[in-house]
């Protein structure tokens, strides 16, 4: 190892204090703001420590009760976890024997896995208006069902990419042992494939999950009422909306970030080497 | 034998591949078809084929071509800070010091907070009269009165992007960390040995390593911040006077706040086509680290 000096510590350390804050201090304000009286963030100067912890902002949007901005913030909550599970789940069917397919027989449909890796660049932008007239012709606007179909313009071709990407890396042998038995297409993923993927599995899912909590212009523009709309959409209204307390903003948004973060805080280790896998290798 | 198993292989693509030409194939063909007609959201009658007088209208208006500069300047602004920041990060986090493991494990925090809380988070932090920023500021005499800062003209598009940056530079330090962590240390020292001193160790050992890792952070950054829309408007929907107005939300506006569809489709096309030449170069470079 290299030998540091003592000014090199010290700097080094002030570095690592000067990061800290930076990556910490914006959300721990949002958390601070969630908690304060809403005077304590309408005096100048601000009042940085709240003069008394007021959880009245979460009990607010946790509560539920007809037209309140809880039902709406409670409804959406669901909405944006149904619409997120049913994306992943729809995705990942139809993915995990899709990929086997490309992992395996490369060559042969490799203009699936490109055409995939070229949607997922191109801009929502390009697919949402054709998208919005279909659905509104077929009566399925404000739907959370047809919603989790459309966030597969996102979420299936990144888990397809990754998931091939693990299938490369499960030696082929064990399956042709599995061939010499007799096993047919479907047992050699179930029983042989499967077991070894299942952790990747989990790392793509979660990715997928916080991709899906995430997404907000299709939800902006084919939802509208408590039915489907999701969190991102409610959060956004409630930060453009003018009279707003700030401390109930606030509140929203910790509590639509506690999902992620969480998830993020405890795989980590995995989430990044998936990250590092999908965008690194090719 | 053959064809059978090729039946069976199609068998199992052909769940995704309808899925996707349902949701991705299909839709883009219509935006094509769409961006050949003069078809509005309001009016339900047939639209008519005005051929390409959509794109050659779109290639005149300097509102269209204002917001193709804002997403231009943005990627490249909010893309070259993130590479240089989150490379630096993730160098000092390389680097041994007491408590390491808990600022890596801080270091997901701003990429998992969700890009429209991160938006909101930060427009109350910009807030001109009650803002966090203005009050900091203030407190410490850089400033003598708030600054709106995303309400004035010259400075919403910078403050958006340091929010943007906030939050993505942890993706890219996260690559860069992990892409460091597979170098041997075993160079550093051979280098070390023969008295190379930091900066060289840096120069030829250590970047070259990470070149190519961040190299496709690069481009993935790219091709995500031309298509920037939520943050931006979630943030100032475009405003002040269309300074933060980017191409995704100038179509966005095109088709469904002036509800004429047939020019949105063009104008979405035109930035596809945008995109495409930046994801030739993207292939171009994972087809050059191959061989």
């Amino acid at each position: 190892m290299i030998k540091r000096r003592r000014y090199q510590t010290t700097l080094l350390y002030i570095a690592v204090v000067i990061l800290v804050i930076y990556l910490t201090a914006p959300f721990l304000w949002l958390i601070i703001m969630s908690i304060s009286p809403s005077t304590d963030l309408t005096q100048k100067p601000l009042r940085w420590i709240p003069s008394s912890i007021d959880l009245s902002s979460y009990e607010n949007l946790l509560t539920m009760g007809i037209n309140t901005r809880g039902e709406l913030f409670l409804h959406a909550l669901q909405n944006s976890l149904t619409t997120a599970l049913f994306a992943v789940f729809i995705s990942l069917l139809v993915t995990i024997p899709a990929s086997w397919v490309l992992s395996r027989h490369p060559g042969k449909k490799s203009f699936v896995l490109s055409a995939a890796i070229f949607t997922f660049m191109l801009p929502p932008i390009a697919y949402a208006l054709p998208l919005y007239r279909m659905l509104s012709r077929l009566g399925w606007l404000n739907n959370s069902f047809s919603l989790a179909l459309v966030y597969c313009t996102i979420v299936l071709p990144f888990c397809v990419w990754l998931i091939k990407e693990n299938i490369d890396s499960i030696p082929y042998d064990l399956e042709e042992s599995a061939i010499i038995d007799g096993a047919s297409i479907a047992r050699r993923i179930i029983n042989v494939v499967m077991p070894l993927l299942l952790p990747a599995l989990g790392t793509v899912a979660l990715l997928a999950l916080i991709m899906a909590w995430d997404e907000y212009f299709y939800a902006l523009l084919f939802t509208s009422s408590k039915e489907a709309i999701t969190l991102p959409v409610v959060i956004a209204n409630l930060a453009s909306g003018r009279q707003s307390s700030y401390n109930l903003i606030a509140a929203g948004g910790v509590i639509a970030s506690a999902p992620p973060v969480i998830i993020g805080m405890l795989f980590q280790r995995a989430l990044v080497r998936g990250l590092v896998q999908g965008g690194v290798k090719e | 034998m053959a064809t059978r198993e090729t039946r069976r292989l199609s068998l199992l693509l052909a769940p995704m591949i309808i899925i996707m030409g349902a949701v991705i194939g299909w839709p883009l063909i219509q935006t094509f078809v769409l961006s050949l007609t003069d078809s509005d959201l309001m009016n339900l009658s047939k639209p008519a084929f005005v051929g390409l007088s959509n794109f050659t209208r779109a290639m005149r208006n300097q509102g269209y071509l204002d917001s193709l500069k804002v997403s231009a300047l943005f990627a490249l602004v909010v893309v070259l800070s993130e590479m240089v920041l989150g490379t630096s990060v993730a160098l000092l986090l390389n680097e041994p010091f007491k408590g390491r493991a808990f600022v890596r494990g801080l270091l997901i925090l701003p990429w998992a907070v969700p890009t429209t809380v991160n938006a909101m988070m930060w427009r109350l932090i910009y807030n001109p009269e009650y803002g966090a920023l203005n009050s900091l500021l203030f407190q410490l005499g850089i400033i003598d009165q708030y600054v709106s800062w995303i309400g004035t003209a010259d400075k919403a598009l910078y403050s958006v992007m340091f929010a943007d940056i906030w939050k993505n530079f942890s993706l890219v330090s996260m690559i860069a960390l992990a892409a460091l962590q597979t170098l041997p240390e075993s160079q550093i020292e051979a280098a070390t040995i023969d008295g190379a001193n930091g900066w060289q160790r840096f120069r030829f050992i250590t970047l070259p390593h990470l070149i190519p890792s961040l190299q496709v952070a690069l481009v993935l950054r790219i091709i995500e911040t031309v298509k920037v829309f939520d943050i931006i408007y979630v943030m100032t929907r475009g405003g002040p006077a269309n300074k933060t107005r980017s191409a995704s939300i100038f179509v966005y506006q095109e088709a469904f706040t002036n509800s004429r569809m047939g020019s949105g489709a063009a104008y979405a096309i035109i930035m596809v086509c945008v995109i495409m030449i930046l994801i030739a170069f993207y292939l171009k470079g994972i087809s050059k680290k191959e061989s």
